[in-house]
């Protein structure tokens, strides 16, 4: 066994030559730069950049119309008071952690796992079909999507869902006016749940099947063996899922505009519609770009959270 | 490296002076007018009628400039989008120059874009232009902005009525006489609602008619009873005029007597159910409504044709709202040719609109979107001349009720499709909608456009 007394760092940096270690980062690096920087650049061109220029805005009251367009002034906090005390801005807070709970972490969530564990079952048939059917609403895209939707829901007596409706005798219901946040929670249930098989299809295939079989042999039933179990063991891959699906479904736009422009009466008003007709419909960038900011505060807490529930390495 | 420097100096003397030249050649060239060489510009249009009249008027404007020795040629942008979805993408095209020549759109969207400094004024243009002394002398009026300034050249206006199902009413024995007063009209509306068991009414209302729940809707009801919600000197509004609690009021006590459609009233095209469906099937049988009802929805042509138009439907004018209140006609200043501040074919694209508001094209296009003439000398003009419906609509200009507003009218339209959608969702009485009105109008419009 040899002691080994280390010198200062100083005296060391100032008269030792670079370690091999070191030499070897110094080299690697242009390699990285060649290798990240474009992504970097592009990163910070279009998402840095906006986000810090929309930051900036959010304490101005600029608009894109009327006189105020020519002169915009700093306001200081004033348009995060108005929206933290606006009821139309925290009811639509309200509707986005709804849609989010139910479609995103409660829907697409079990939906998935209960696709991923079916597809790894052996005894199933059809296993190709199942998957692709699955898979399906993911590959269409949103606009298309949206428009299939809306003629199943359509509130004609021509509707998909009214015509499965009338085989038991109901009436032609319009139910993007009836139920509407219910009709967007499920359309973002059924285009979500393809990725969420996909993740916990890996997961599930990374459990040994050792244990699974140990578990039984213990007399653990079904339900048993999922629960204290495989969960555990794809606890990671579970958390990483609901943090991506999360900040996704936070920024859905575009499902919700095409089928119900957040109404009726403002029902499906969630954030990301609220700012939209903020900023570019009532030309009020600087509000809109105030609840953006209040957003991304709050999808930053809910990853954190997610994160630091699961210890995922992200 | 002297070398090095040298080719520096005269490639900084190369740019300068092609920096200069460039500079002197338009400067030199000061007319956009195609006189000095061929101009191509572009015009934007958004209703698919007046992309259709534009196709047929096109050609004849470009041999009229040929025969004044002037190469202009004009390329139409077809874009069919709703009111909304428009003035989102073209604040877009204007902030970053990138806008056509002339873009046509409605008087709702003018203001803040002249406020703004997207809009060239067009008052020189039309010193000089012949056609303007034509222009009936309230829209000249009208059309002066709170700077001063003119930036749209209106073509087409109409007055809006109550339009109503007159064979129904007749076929039920309901007079189809001239409400004199609200209170008359509602009587005659709870008796339709007996009879036929659904909400007899549409008035704009709530956020999902967007824009048109102010200029259709609210603010043809607030400005026959109290004009003075704006003054155009100072460019404040008034906030407690007395006519907004009272217009409120109105929506509250028609929602809760179940004379208006709340449920198609809060689908995203609102206008659908109920203009397009209900109205022509005779399910509906009143409908707040312009003169391009009479083509532009109803007509042969339009979006949901009505057979015998004319004898099944008829107007009645806007009723009294408080006593000593007279029944009217609301007009507007309709749609209007505007010039982005940064074209540079102003010349040009001046040249097109003057040419559009003149004679047999604006009789066109008058004829075809069913709207009334703002100019004095249509009245002869084929195929308008044969219009007896917009003939009398013309006429009715005359002693209709407008009211020009300015800057905020964005916010005012904001804070009132707001206020009544607490009231279409029965969460607010009128009262109640006033109140939340003037907190939101109050905080969007600043204290600088507020009295």
């Amino acid at each position: 066994m040899t002691s080994i007394i280390n010198p200062p760092a100083s005296a060391a940096t100032a008269t030792r030559p670079a370690s091999p270690k070191r030499r070897g980062k110094q080299r690697t690096w242009p390699f990285v730069l060649i290798l990240l920087g474009p992504a970097a650049a592009l990163i910070a061109l279009f998402i840095v950049a906006p986000a810090i220029y929309s930051f900036y805005l959010s304490f101005t009251n600029t608009q894109l119309t009327g006189f105020a367009a020519r002169d915009p002034k700093f306001v200081g906090f004033q348009n995060y008071v108005y929206l933290l005390t606006n009821a139309d801005f925290l009811s639509s807070l309200g509707q986005t952690g709804q849609f989010v709970l139910y479609s995103a972490i409660i829907g697409q969530t079990v939906l998935g796992m209960v696709a991923a564990i079916l597809l790894s079952r052996p005894w199933l048939r059809g296993k190709g079909i199942f998957g692709a059917a699955v898979l399906m609403p993911m590959v269409v895209p949103e606009v298309v999507a949206s428009l299939t939707w809306a003629s199943v829901l359509s509130n004609n007596s021509s509707g998909t869902l009214n015509q499965l409706t009338s085989l038991f005798g109901g009436a032609p219901t319009d139910w993007l006016q009836v139920v509407p946040l219910a009709s967007v929670i499920i359309v973002n249930i059924w285009r979500g749940v393809a990725f969420a098989m996909i993740m916990f299809q890996a997961a599930l295939e990374e459990v040994p099947a050792e244990l699974i079989e140990a578990a039984r042999i213990d007399g653990a039933k079904a339900l048993q063996v999922f629960r204290y179990v495989t969960l555990p063991l794809i606890r990671g891959p579970v958390f990483l899922y609901l943090l991506l699906t999360t900040i996704s479904t936070v920024g859905v736009f575009g499902l919700v505009y095409f089928l119900t422009q957040g109404g009726p009466g403002g029902q499906t008003r969630i954030a990301a519609i609220y700012i939209y007709e903020r900023a570019l419909q009532f030309s009020q960038i600087g509000i809109g770009s105030a609840a953006s900011i209040i957003l991304l505060i709050i999808v930053l807490v809910l990853g954190l959270s997610y994160v630091r529930l699961s210890k995922v390495e992200v | 490296m002297k070398r090095t420097r040298v080719i520096a100096a005269v490639v900084a003397t190369l740019v300068v002076a092609g920096g200069l030249t460039a500079c002197s050649a338009s400067s030199g060239s000061s007319s956009t007018d195609g006189s000095n060489g061929p101009v191509t510009i572009t015009i934007l249009e958004q209703k698919q009628t007046r992309i259709d009249d534009l196709k047929k008027l096109i050609p004849g404007f470009e041999s009229a400039m040929k025969k004044q020795g002037k190469s202009i040629k004009v390329k139409l942008i077809e874009d069919v989008l709703t009111d909304d979805q428009f003035k989102t993408k073209i604040t877009q095209q204007f902030i970053s120059g990138q806008a056509p020549d002339i873009v046509d759109m409605g008087e709702n969207m003018i203001p803040g874009f002249a406020a703004a400094g997207y809009l060239a004024p067009l008052g020189s243009y039309l010193d000089k232009w012949s056609g303007w002394d034509h222009y009936l002398p309230q829209f000249r009026k009208a059309m002066v902005r709170q700077d001063g300034k003119i930036y749209s050249l209106m073509h087409d206006t109409g007055v809006s009525n109550f339009f109503y199902r007159k064979d129904i009413l007749t076929q039920s024995g309901i007079s189809t006489a001239q409400p004199a007063t609200w209170k008359d009209l509602i009587a005659r509306l709870v008796e339709i609602k007996d009879k036929t068991g659904e909400p007899p009414l549409v008035v704009p209302a709530g956020s999902a008619w967007g824009g048109g729940t102010w200029t259709e809707g609210f603010q043809p009801i607030l400005s026959g009873t109290d004009p003075k919600y704006y003054n155009v000197k100072s460019g404040k509004w008034d906030l407690k005029s007395p006519g907004w609690l009272a217009t409120f009021n109105l929506y509250s006590e028609l929602v809760t007597k179940g004379l208006l459609p709340v449920q198609d009233l809060e689908n995203p095209n609102p206008w659908e159910p109920t203009k397009y469906d209900k109205f022509p099937a005779g399910k509906l049988q009143v409908s707040a409504q312009g003169t391009w009802g009479w083509k532009y929805d109803w007509g042969p042509q339009g979006q949901s044709p009505i057979a015998d138009l004319y004898q099944k439907v008829d107007t009645w004018q806007y009723p009294a709202l408080k006593s000593g209140d007279k029944p009217y006609g609301w007009s507007s200043l309709g749609f209007g040719y505007t010039i982005p501040e940064k074209s540079q074919r102003k010349d040009a694209a001046m040249l097109f609109a003057e040419y559009l508001t003149t004679g047999v094209p604006l009789a066109e296009q008058l004829q075809s979107a069913g709207a009334a003439s703002p100019r004095d000398d249509l009245t002869n003009v084929k195929p308008f001349s044969e219009e007896p419906k917009l003939l009398q609509a013309t006429k009715d200009l005359k002693t209709s009720v407008y009211v020009a507003t300015g800057d905020g009218s964005d916010q005012i339209s904001q804070a009132v499709a707001s206020a009544t959608e607490l009231i279409l969702s029965g969460k607010a009485s009128g009262a109640e909608a006033y109140k939340s009105f003037v907190k939101n109008a109050t905080d969007l419009l600043g204290p600088d456009l507020v009295k």
